[in-house]
């Protein structure tokens, strides 16, 4: 050991440590500058943002950079961002996936902001979607609305009517059956499908308030008020309801056999429309899940919300950027193609009769839930999204699988 | 004093850079992994120590012996490929016309991302849709619905991931055979061996090193598997596809329970420890013999 072997190689460890830290770019904060991190995944509503980005720099003279990541690959991505790399402006899902991050001091509490704006008056009851504790996390973007979507050209074709009470969902699966078509097409590959189903069989038996309650891990799943969800959904599998070997199938190939006429409904939300060819578009309908029990409307309404992150480095000029966003005609160049509903009830009514199905039934709903994975830990979700699927393949495995669900709300939540 | 110490410092001085390298992204990772799975953390919160209860659980979960088996199948129906890339290259090794097309035809699934892979194959699977749904229905049969089926998922997706896997191990053995020495093929001719003689007693003795290194190669990838899974079936259905590689990046990305998944990823590492411990014997014994 020689005292110039020690230098070189301290040299070359100092060499390392300079390439690496020169690799993680020093973030020198600039006075009028805004980082915007966006998941929204290819097509109008991708551009639009691209618009109002522009819209915004001009009338603020705020340099602004805009990056895109993937849907599904940025679920995984805010969990680092949000603690090592902030932006000043990032997109989520209201309601339980909020509260993850808000429970851990990531998202900034904009109560003050939105107050001054006004906001709570335009946004009525959807605020309650991104409020905690009587604090705003974030503002609510677009309302997706939850249920039966068929053809009205197929229907009329066929002289189909959609049910609308439990009776008749069972004489319209053996009436659609005896026409060759698959009564309710699913694809459960992603396995989230399935949970919307069991959405809409506890909302229309056990009702909001026992079905939040079980979101919140406060009821077993293996309760016996939780059974006329299994026993109706049950009824309907053996009935031989939905379309066989859902999954092997994604919810596009599902909806596509709409367009093909070998089925006549799918439970899902108005974007099924981009899985329907152009010439059947403007026949997507809407028709609510059908009644079961003697109770008033609930449906699942989740909202997607834009939040300003608690480690943001702008987080003035990212308010400025919120109230620009916010104003009705710019949150419409994002919202408006999917048909989802807008958050705003200033927002004057569109031509898209997508919107306008959804904003017309939500007139009659009593209160609405986010949906499943989006209501109940995360955990919970996973291990309730497989055991959906499984009841859907072998529902004579009822008791097995709510033993097991059961089993994980107990190490999530505790006893009760 | 540079002098003198060049002999071994040259060489330290190379070598140091991959060894900073592959410590601290490696070694220190693995370590850390270990660390994290005797914890319970959600990834961004603290991290609370639970000792071995991450294991203790994961040998209760009947979800760990499914993936455990799919794992075990996955290996078993791997070795098909260096039998089978032999086979191939056996084939293509002859000197007839066309041959350097047919050669290129068996090399395609190489040069493809194995997601690309897995997305053709779920396309064929498909039923009602599918090329194999159109070739059954063709003869008048419903093809079955390979994705959807808990007892065969595992093996249509092998089906899968074989492909590219069998032209790999054809490259290596078409290496391999380019090596062969003349002179003891010719002295085999004198001999009178023919077909099948000739190739087990004097082509696959020569091609012993290939064959290590395929059966190696081979073993490592069906544990890793993870890519195909993903994109054909994310595990489904209900997890009966499901491998351990695939169960941890559920448990940590999905569940938020990122000492659960540690805790998967170490039995992972003592399962592939075993095939890495057998290789790493086997190249240092031969570089010993040289």
């Amino acid at each position: 050991m020689t005292r110039r072997h020690f230098s070189r190689r301290g040299a070359l460890k100092l060499g390392a440590g300079l390439t690496a830290s020169a690799l993680a770019t020093p973030a020198f904060a600039q006075s009028r500058s805004l980082r915007i991190i966006n998941d929204t995944n290819a097509g109008e509503e991708r551009d639009g943002f691209i618009e109002v980005v522009e819209g915004f720099q001009e009338e603020s003279g705020v340099e602004v950079d805009l990056s895109f990541i993937d849907h599904e690959a940025h679920k995984t991505a805010i969990r680092n961002y949000l603690v090592a790399d902030a932006p000043d402006i990032c997109f989520w899902f209201s309601g339980n996936r909020m509260r993850t991050f808000v429970e851990r001091d990531l998202f900034l509490d904009i109560t003050d902001f939105v107050q001054e704006q006004g906001y709570p008056d335009v946004l009525g009851g959807v605020i309650s979607a991104v409020t905690i504790n009587d604090r705003q996390w974030g503002l609510p973007l677009n309302g997706t609305l939850w249920g039966n979507w068929y053809l009205s050209n197929v229907f009329d074709e066929m002289g189909l009517t959609p049910p609308e009470d439990w009776d008749g969902m069972m004489a319209f699966v053996d009436q659609t059956k005896g026409m060759g078509l698959v009564p309710m097409t699913l694809g459960t590959k992603e396995l989230w499908p399935a949970a919307g189903l069991f959405d809409q069989f506890s909302l229309r038996t056990v009702g909001l308030e026992t079905h939040m309650a079980l979101m919140n891990g406060e009821i077993a799943y293996t309760d016996p008020q939780l059974a006329p969800i299994f026993e109706h959904w049950e009824e309907m599998i053996n009935a031989g309801a939905f379309l066989e070997n859902h999954t092997s199938f994604t919810w596009q190939e599902a909806a596509a056999l709409l367009g093909r006429r070998e089925a006549a409904m799918i439970n899902l939300g108005p974007f099924v429309n981009s899985a329907i060819p152009d010439a059947d578009k403007k026949f997507l309908t809407y028709t609510p899940f059908p009644k079961i029990a003697d109770i008033p409307r609930f449906e699942d309404f989740s909202t997607d919300s834009v939040h300003i992150p608690a480690r943001a480095e702008n987080p003035e000029v990212a308010k400025e950027f919120l109230e620009y966003y916010y104003r009705p005609e710019n949150l419409m160049k994002t919202i408006g193609p999917a048909g989802a509903v807008p958050p705003r009830n200033d927002v004057p009514a569109g031509d898209n009769p997508l919107v306008n199905q959804a904003v017309e039934a939500l007139r009659s709903v009593e209160g609405t839930a986010q949906y499943y994975d989006r209501d109940t830990n995360p955990d919970m979700a996973q291990a309730g999204l497989n055991g959906f699927q499984e009841f859907m393949v072998r529902p004579e495995r009822r008791d097995q699988i709510l033993q097991r669900l059961e089993q994980t709300r107990q190490r999530i939540y505790g006893d009760i | 004093m540079w002098k003198r110490n060049r002999s071994w410092l040259w060489p330290t001085i190379f070598i140091l850079p991959a060894v900073i390298l592959f410590g601290v992204v490696i070694v220190w990772s693995s370590l850390q992994s270990l660390w994290i799975s005797l914890h319970q953390w959600d990834g961004l919160g603290p991290k609370v120590w639970v000792g071995i209860d991450n294991y203790r659980e994961l040998f209760r979960d009947p979800q760990f012996f499914t993936a455990l088996k799919n794992n075990v199948i996955w290996l078993v129906m791997f070795m098909l490929a260096p039998p089978l890339g032999l086979a191939i290259a056996l084939l293509v090794n002859q000197k007839i016309a066309g041959m350097r097309f047919a050669k290129s035809l068996f090399f395609t699934p190489l040069v493809l991302a194995s997601v690309a892979v897995g997305v053709v194959f779920t396309w064929v699977y498909t039923p009602r849709f599918g090329l194999l749904a159109l070739a059954y229905s063709a003869f008048g049969a419903e093809a079955p619905a390979l994705l959807s089926d808990p007892d065969l998922v595992t093996f249509a997706i092998v089906g899968a991931a074989l492909w590219p896997q069998i032209a790999f191990c054809m490259i290596l053995y078409l290496a391999g055979l380019n090596n062969l020495s003349e002179e003891l093929i010719g002295a085999g001719r004198v001999d009178g061996a023919k077909g099948w003689d000739m190739l087990r007693h004097v082509v696959l003795p020569q091609l012993k090193e290939v064959t290590f290194i395929a059966i190696a190669i081979t073993a490592i990838g069906a544990l890793r598997s993870f890519d195909m899974i993903s994109v054909m079936t994310q595990g489904g259905p209900f997890g009966s596809s499901s491998v351990l590689a695939y169960e941890m990046y559920e448990q940590s990305i999905f569940s938020y329970r990122f000492g659960y998944g540690a805790a998967i990823a170490a039995v992972l590492f003592v399962i592939m420890l075993v095939f890495i411990g057998w290789y790493l014997s086997r190249i240092m014994r031969a570089e010993d013999l040289r």
